[in-house]
């Protein structure tokens, strides 16, 4: 010290002040030495984390085809805006008007999206944009410093058939819900928020052959997500390709039908009675599942949506196996085939009366053909002779029907493989009296509306087509079918590490059958039936107007009464059935026809049943096609 | 006269604190180099360094005395430049703060960096004359307006961080100025007692909360904090200390600070940048390097020949401990997020050239302590 300053002790101060000095420094140096030392490994790899992140490289999926290989769906590249999510930082709302002005978006939407990307940290990307024009990739690229987190990808989009053909069979993709991802089939299966999957149809059944696997890109991103470098791809392993039974011909002219239709409502079904395999499948009025893979994104398409939904024709349900109808008089040739295997009546002895109708108690039942004196089981086939039925029924009584509907499998879903099949409505004691608890016994006259393809007898078209399929195919029943072969896939890509492919290699796949249910019909018995109902096409039956020279079909017709009966005008007319297989004594093609709110079964359904054999007998028999239009001439 | 005065003074010139602030200062350009490879800021810094250098030796080789006696006009110039900078057309507002003047050539410039010289000049003048007792009430409450006055105007622009900084400068004159120990004592106490205490009614009373509330827990416990929100920046800094080690980050071309993790990584948060790339071993290096500049700076001031000069040193003493222990806690998740420079090592040519013309004065001091 030079100078004297005896009124403090300064340089005890000055010492003070160096220690603190020195303190402080030590405690910057301690709290180093846990950060850096202690706790090294453990931010080093929070620093890694957060630079380094996996970008998803979208599989397309595999292409569906119809059984002569015309591609019914496939996958096209679209280009899309994918936000990349900033990892470190909360995501950034103020983005949404921007986005939604510059790119033509809805901005509720968009919300919808950025929601759903916070609510899941871990997923990535955000979609801002699907199928994007050259001005919204004009757009990203003129706004890449402001918004430097925009890219755009090439992402896979599934492709329909125009005009919704098939719609109701192929079904439609759609991104994984909340709801679905929280069920333990997706769950378990390693479904991601954004996964896009079957979400109806052959699409969503066979998903898992369908589906790709989605491949990927390692990249380094700063913290605006902006990429750096890739470190690493992985290139995606596409979809299995499938084959389907349908026949795209028979589609056509099934779809064509039913445009053409009364009502344009309506359902024919094409099965190979052989083994199962659905040729056609065509459900009327359709719906366009574009809708779903690519503008339910937009504000237009959830209105779309809205308006199917609210549709009174009921567009996205499929009559085939969601439909339930009373099957009229297609349900006789059913009973025939039990009252002889069940013995109540028989080949030698079928007569039973018809007197043109019952009285029950004192209500009288009368029958719709008029009186056909003591018919045998053919003629009452062939004539569709209400009367006969009402006593064969009544021979039978309720159980004998169960039993039938037990033989056909009618209180069963047929087994088809897609979704949502519901169950044919059959008589039973317990439901007469939850309908009508008034009036909850079982009585005769219920028996005899059981008989004749009303009261409680609802079924679906598939059911009905599968049963009569199988009377021509002598008591050998099919499960229907549409998968015919899942192609197989190449392994793609190497990991060194496990000495294998990244992606093996996924098989081909054919449809396993199962063994038919066998109904163990005497031959001689359904032989009965089948001669009846080729006579109602080719003889003296209720269509006569369908036949065709030199292919034998065998069928019946059905008017099936509207619950809503009373009203007047042309929407609440009797639904027009006709079911038929041929050739009639060796079966290669079976059709069922119900045609909504038309009238009698021989003059809608049998004509449009006949112009799906003609493109049959053109395709097999190598002839033109004959009574071209037919269906027109005659209505 | 001139050639021994010449001779002496090169031979008493404090080298080493000159050398050990360039060393420093290249350091530091080295790391602002890291943080931002593709921006000129370094060589910035390293022309900023060459002026520094020579503003250095033209205080040193000035008479601190005749500074001294000049420190009102000085302190009045400083107080008008802290107007000037609130003028809205004059001085220039980057995020939200109105503290830098543009200047023609020179570019911009921060004044509340440059007015501590005359703060301390202020303080030391005042406080320089020979002591007899103990601290008055009057002295104490002129030193208060003294350092007042220039706070108060950082405030407006606000600078918070910066005002914060001039408060060792008084603090530390008080101390060697006869405050009485138990008022010493007293008050730290307060501050240790009282920051848990102001926390607990802050948070009961919901006077702190958002984004202060956030920055204060993200301390406390920053693996549960709001890491995407306000504990960001302190979040990512112990991740980019962390990350260092022992001998640095390794392995990866891609840092923290060059992938924008790291916020603001050449200015306030250039010591993350330096833990990240030096790791354990350089940031201890530098830390031992500020222990000896200090320590060398406080003998200096033990043998200073007056009080003036004894307390223009101890106050830079301070400003600059203080500085770096706010800034160093603060890229450590000690402290809250305050925008301080860190001496020496942050980029920035205000903060270089003030420290320099700091360190200009305490060996101004140095070099005269034989002269009469």
């Amino acid at each position: 010290m030079k100078f004297v300053d005896d009124s403090q002790n300064l340089r005890v101060r000055l010492r003070l002040i160096q220690a603190a000095v020195l303190l402080l420094l030590s405690v910057l140096g301690v709290r180093l030495y846990l950060l850096q030392i202690v706790n090294g490994a453990h931010y080093a790899e929070i620093a890694e984390n957060q630079r380094i992140r996996l970008l998803p490289i979208l599989a397309p999926r595999g292409v569906i085809m119809d059984r002569n290989g015309n591609v019914l769906v496939d996958s096209r590249p679209i280009y899309s805006v994918i936000l990349s999510r900033e990892v470190t930082k909360k995501i950034d709302y103020s983005l949404l008007k921007p986005f939604a002005d510059g790119l033509q978006i809805d901005a509720e939407i968009l919300k919808e999206h950025f929601d759903q990307a916070a609510a899941s940290p871990a997923f990535e990307s955000i979609l801002i944009k699907e199928g994007v024009s050259q001005a919204d990739i004009s757009w990203v690229d003129a706004h890449q410093l402001e918004y430097p987190t925009l890219r755009i990808e090439q992402t896979p989009q599934r492709r329909y058939p125009e005009n919704g053909l098939l719609c109701h069979v192929l079904g439609y993709v759609g991104e994984i819900s909340p709801e679905q991802l929280q069920q333990p089939q997706y769950r378990d299966k390693g479904y991601k928020p954004g996964d896009v999957i079957g979400q109806d149809g052959v699409e969503s059944v066979y998903d898992e052959y369908l589906r790709g696997r989605d491949g990927y890109r390692k990249v380094i991103v700063d913290s605006r997500g902006h990429i750096q470098s890739e470190v690493e791809r992985v290139e995606p392993q596409s979809g299995q390709d499938i084959v389907i039974t349908i026949d795209l011909d028979l589609q056509k002219a099934a779809e064509d039908q039913l445009r053409k239709s009364p009502q344009g409502r309506g359902v024919i079904i094409s099965m190979d009675p052989n083994n199962g395999e659905i040729l056609a499948m065509a459900s009327a009025p359709t719906f366009d599942p574009n809708l779903f893979s690519q503008r339910i994104t937009t504000k237009e398409g959830r209105a779309e949506y809205q308006k199917l939904l609210n549709d009174p024709d009921h567009p996205l349900l499929n009559r085939a196996i969601q439909g339930k109808y009373p099957p009229g008089s297609t349900w006789k040739p059913l009973m025939a085939t039990a009252g002889l295997k069940q013995g109540a009546i028989s080949i030698d002895n079928s007569n039973l009366v018809c007197a043109g109708g019952i009285t029950i108690g004192n209500k009288f039942t009368r029958c719709m053909g008029g009186n056909h004196g003591s018919p045998n089981v053919h003629i009452a086939i062939e004539k569709s002779c209400d009367g006969y039925f009402y006593r064969l029924g009544l021979k039978m009584k309720l159980e004998g029907i169960q039993s039938m509907v037990d033989m056909f499998d009618l209180d069963k879903r047929t087994g088809i493989d897609l979704p949502h099949e519901v169950i044919s409505t059959t008589p039973s004691r317990e439901l007469k009296a939850r309908l009508y608890p008034r009036d909850p016994d079982w009585k005769d006259i219920d028996t005899v509306y059981s008989s004749f393809g009303q009261g409680q007898d609802v079924l679906t078209p598939m059911a009905l087509l599968r049963a009569h399929s199988a009377i021509g195919m002598k008591g050998r029943m099919f499960v229907p079918h549409l998968l015919k072969e899942v192609h197989p896939i190449g392994a793609v890509g190497y990991d060194a590490m496990k000495n294998a492919p990244i992606f093996v290699a996924r098989p081909q796949h054919l449809f396993e059958h199962q063994a038919p249910k066998n109904l163990n019909l005497p031959t001689d018995q359904s032989d009965v039936v089948v001669q009846a109902m080729w006579s109602v096409v080719n003889e003296a039956g209720t269509a006569t107007g369908i036949k065709l020279a030199g292919f034998d079909i065998a069928g019946k017709t059905g008017t099936a009464q509207v619950v809503s009966l009373g009203k007047e005008g042309s929407e609440h007319k009797d639904h027009s059935w006709f079911v038929s297989y041929a050739p009639a004594f060796k079966p290669e093609i079976s059709v069922v026809a119900l045609i909504e709110n038309a009238g009698l079964g021989s003059r809608f359904g049998a004509p449009a049943v006949r112009a799906m054999y003609d493109v049959y007998y053109a395709k097999t028999r190598g002839t033109k096609e004959t009574g071209n239009n037919i269906a027109m001439k005659i209505r | 006269m001139v050639a021994v005065l010449q001779k002496r003074t090169i031979r008493d010139f404090d080298w080493l604190i000159a050398v050990l602030a360039i060393a420093i200062v290249g350091f530091g350009a080295w790391q602002i180099h890291n943080a931002q490879p593709t921006e000129t800021y370094w060589q910035k810094q390293l022309i900023g360094l060459g002026i520094a250098f020579v503003a250095m030796l033209g205080i040193a080789f000035t008479d601190y005395r005749r500074l001294v006696e000049l420190a009102p006009f000085l302190y009045l110039f400083g107080l008008v430049l802290l107007v000037i900078v609130l003028i809205p057309h004059i001085g220039m507002k980057i995020n939200g703060q109105r503290c830098w003047i543009k200047l023609p050539i020179a570019g911009q410039f921060q004044p509340s960096e440059f007015v501590k010289i005359p703060v301390v000049l202020m303080l030391a003048r005042y406080f320089g004359k020979h002591r007899t007792g103990v601290l008055s009430w009057k002295e104490l409450l002129i030193g208060g307006a003294i350092l007042g006055l220039p706070m108060g105007l950082i405030m407006l622009e606000p600078d918070v961080g910066q005002a914060i900084t001039y408060l060792p400068l008084l603090a530390i004159v008080l101390f060697l100025s006869s405050v009485r120990m138990w008022m010493v004592a007293a008050v730290l106490i307060a501050c240790i007692a009282g920051a848990p205490l102001a926390y607990t009614v802050g948070v009961k009373t919901g006077l702190l909360h958002g984004y202060k509330l956030e920055r204060i827990n993200v301390i406390l416990d920053p693996e549960n904090a709001d890491k995407r929100g306000f504990g960001y920046h302190t979040w990512q800094s112990m991740v980019t200390v962390g990350e260092g080690g022992l001998t640095g980050a390794r392995g990866s071309e891609y840092s923290q600070s060059s992938l924008k993790f790291l916020p603001e990584p050449h200015t306030d948060f250039i010591f993350s940048v330096t833990a990240e790339t030096t790791g354990f071993v350089g940031c201890l290096l530098l830390l031992a390097s500020y222990g000896l500049l200090l320590t060398r700076l406080i003998n200096d001031a033990r043998r200073s020949r007056d009080r003036t000069g004894m307390l223009v040193i101890m106050a830079i003493v301070g400003g600059l401990v203080f500085q770096i222990f706010i800034n160093v806690g603060m890229a450590l998740g000690m402290l809250p997020v305050i925008g301080v420079p860190l001496p020496l090592m942050s980029a920035g040519l205000s903060s270089v050239l003030a420290t320099f013309i700091a360190i200009g004065f305490a060996i101004s001091v140095q070099l005269r302590r034989f002269v009469n």
